[in-house]
């Protein structure tokens, strides 16, 4: 049982983390403030029903994350789930292999990554459906396990490495089309 | 491609995620030391989603944090009904 005394202090650390989850979730910084403010609400109001020694950042997200599904699923009845076709594995490496200089160094897909810069990170996981955001963003991000984001999601952990597989593919994938429109990979 | 690869390549996120158990991964990293473009896409995908990690962090802003500190410090007494990690309707 932990003691709301702390709680303030026990999060504290979180907060930077748990605001940019929000923010990719709610896509922007008025939704994000108020997902992250209610979740922590919650939170504190529940705090003895969490066991202390138990994975708190694991708690704490999956009171983030029921509270935007809470709060904003309703908004868009279904949500979106795009079916694209299977992509290969490797895809933008792959992609990225192609167009480079043929003898180039070993590392130059991994150079090209470099040159994405922040935004284009973000605005390429904020563009994934709702279905597989949500795994990508706990597992790449938060570094979450499969068994983690099960509980958080509340969904088997099957259902988590379809779409967090699906979702890795499709943020790949936009991630090439950046880097298409921009020259990104190609000989210089 | 030849099927070793391809069989290898369908198993980089759970490689990568260290979802996977240590005779998997050994068969993993055999191949991968016998195979250098394999490991080159390896490697590609493990920055990749240290990329996305790096990519996706935002500063809060301080007036959010001047509130959140605020309302934490005030709060009322303990709502003891509540499970705050419940699902269902919104409080």
């Amino acid at each position: 049982m932990a003691d709301q005394v702390t709680f303030q202090s026990d999060v504290e650390e979180f907060l930077p983390q748990l605001y940019s989850a929000a923010l990719r979730m709610t896509r922007n910084p008025a939704d994000a403030e108020d997902v992250l403010q209610e979740a922590l609400l919650k939170a504190y109001r529940g705090y003895h029903t969490f066991k202390a020694g138990t994975n708190l950042k694991a708690w704490l997200y999956r009171i983030l994350t029921n509270t935007f599904i809470n709060k904003y699923r309703q908004k868009t009845r279904r949500p979106a789930e795009v079916e694209l076709g299977e992509l290969e594995d490797l895809y933008l490496f792959k992609r990225l292999g192609e167009t480079g200089t043929g003898g180039a160094s070993r590392s130059a897909e991994e150079d090209a990554l470099e040159q994405f810069v922040d935004e284009d990170i973000k605005n390429a996981v904020e563009a994934l459906p709702e279905n597989f955001r949500l795994p990508v963003l706990l597992a790449d991000v938060e570094g979450f396990s499969y068994k983690e984001i099960a509980e958080i999601m509340d969904v088997p952990i099957g259902t988590v490495m379809s779409r967090l597989h699906r979702g890795r593919k499709q943020l790949q994938r936009a991630l090439w089309r950046v880097a298409e429109e921009r020259g990104i990979g190609t000989s210089s | 491609m030849k099927s070793n690869c391809r069989e290898t390549q369908e198993k980089v996120y759970r490689y990568l995620d260290s979802e996977m158990g240590p005779y998997r991964r050994w068969q993993v990293r055999r191949h991968l030391r016998r195979c250098p473009p394999c490991t080159d896409g390896f490697s590609f995908e493990s920055s990749l989603k240290q990329r996305v990690q790096k990519g996706c962090v935002d500063d809060v802003p301080e007036e959010l944090l001047t509130r959140i500190k605020a309302f934490l410090g005030q709060n009322g007494p303990t709502d003891t009904s509540v499970d705050p990690t419940a699902g269902g309707s919104d409080v």
